[in-house]
């Protein structure tokens, strides 16, 4: 197919027309790569909201004790492009969740993965989409 | 503001009651054509009842929302947020990785307010307490010209609305010659009048609150604001630019990096609400980091 200049300079104008998704806050001013968590539990809720989309998974201790945490992901238009629904982000079910914790020690953490009962899994990425293996 | 002759004649039919009439004869129209093909339009430019470019319809394009974003690999479905050359799987300095892009971007952008030298200690202090003090970060309104092109424009004769899909907003921008209005209260969008310079729509603000900002790089401003937005149609494609002045802060002038949009015609590209704007994260951040 022949691009004519004009095109061409439509799509540069395309490309500097976008706008970062994910541009609130610094993942880094808030959660810790360093220290991954893993949580088993049911998701109470899914907020779907922006900036971020938040579940909420009730997670019980050995004396069958409830700890709500609250787990932040992607906003939800990014969440949307790929697919995702309150359903899909594990809504009503058992699943076992991988986040990087909150570095002010609260039960907050950014999410990594979902790993559902039947061993389907979500895993959220920060990188280049080249690079999934 | 510079005015061609088209504008000139825009600007005096605007004056006269029977203005908006007007605008519509042949005369006029035949006397903008020319001005319309600086370079041959890929198609003709569809126009309103009036003569006008027709402006209706859904513009985006930008955000690279064509692009998938995400992986199937055997059971596992990988939702990627894009940043190039990062290995997804290294979960060491992915979070510090995205700052740093978001700080080189802001650092490199050419197109930055003109603010007065006197104001650079408390730009600076802005810019670096962003995270804390940027009002769109705290969910309350982008406000213009912050907030861009419009995501749609409906056009009526005298009058055109703009809806935005990102925070469910609208515009009512009348293009029947009146004023601006002098009974209401500083707004984020501000009050807006809009006239045709030919074949441009242009959109005259005033009254915005000085709350906003223009940028996430602290970019304050005053309650001087004056923006003046341009909205061009050629073919299928919707060039939006802007002017912003504000004698209070800046040493002149800003034009802000004008954003070039195409018709969204596909019924998958109507606008959907978005959700809700609710800010979880401020209080939990426990540094100033900012991208």
């Amino acid at each position: 197919m022949r691009i004519g200049l004009r095109a061409l300079l439509l799509i540069a104008g395309l490309a500097a027309a976008a706008v970062p998704a994910l541009a609130h806050h610094s993942l880094f001013a808030v959660f810790d790569e360093g220290q991954a968590v893993t949580l088993k539990g049911v998701v109470s809720k899914v907020e779907w909201v922006n900036p971020h989309v938040y579940l909420y998974l009730d997670v019980a201790d050995a004396a069958g004790k409830l700890t709500t945490w609250s787990v932040e992901t992607f906003p939800p238009s990014t969440l949307r492009r790929a697919g995702l629904t309150r359903e899909k982000l594990g809504l009503g079910q058992h699943i076992t969740l991988v986040g990087y914790k909150a570095r002010n020690g609260k039960d907050l953490a950014f999410l990594r993965t979902i790993t559902f009962a039947d061993g389907r899994e979500v895993m959220i990425a920060l990188g280049d989409i080249k690079e999934v293996k | 503001m510079r005015r061609g002759l088209p504008a000139g004649i825009a600007a005096l039919s605007l004056m006269v009651a029977t203005g908006f009439g007007l605008h519509a004869t042949p005369a006029v129209a035949a006397q903008n054509a020319p001005a319309a093909k600086p370079a041959e339009p890929p198609k003709p430019t569809p126009r309103t009842a009036d003569g006008r470019p027709d402006l209706n319809g859904v513009w985006g394009g930008g955000g690279g929302a064509g692009a998938p974003n995400f992986v199937q690999k055997g059971d596992t479905l990988v939702v990627v947020f894009q940043l190039d050359g990062a290995d997804p799987y290294q979960d060491k300095d992915l979070f510090k990785a995205l700052d740093e892009r978001g700080s080189a971007r802001k650092a490199a952008a050419p197109n930055k307010p003109p603010y007065k030298p006197e104001l650079a200690a408390k730009l600076k202090e802005a810019s670096d307490l962003q995270s804390k003090l940027d009002p769109a970060f705290y969910c309350k309104p982008e406000g213009v010209p912050r907030m861009g092109a419009p995501s749609q424009i409906v056009q009526t004769p005298g009058q055109v609305v703009f809806l935005y899909e990102g925070r469910n907003t609208f515009r009512v921008v009348p293009t029947d010659g009146r004023g601006h209005r002098d009974d209401v209260e500083p707004t984020w969008n501000g009050d807006a009048v809009g006239r045709w310079e030919g074949d441009t729509l242009v959109v005259d603000v005033t009254n915005i609150i000085d709350e906003s900002w223009l940028g996430a790089d602290g970019w304050f401003h005053s309650d001087a604001l004056h923006v003046v937005e341009r909205l061009r149609r050629e073919g299928d494609t919707l060039t939006y630019s802007a002017t912003v002045e504000d004698p209070k802060m800046f040493t002149g002038p800003w034009e802000i990096t004008p954003r070039t949009l195409r018709l969204m015609a596909n019924a998958a590209d109507a606008l959907v609400e978005s959700p809700p704007c609710i800010e979880r994260s401020g209080e939990n951040q426990v540094t100033n980091d900012h991208h």
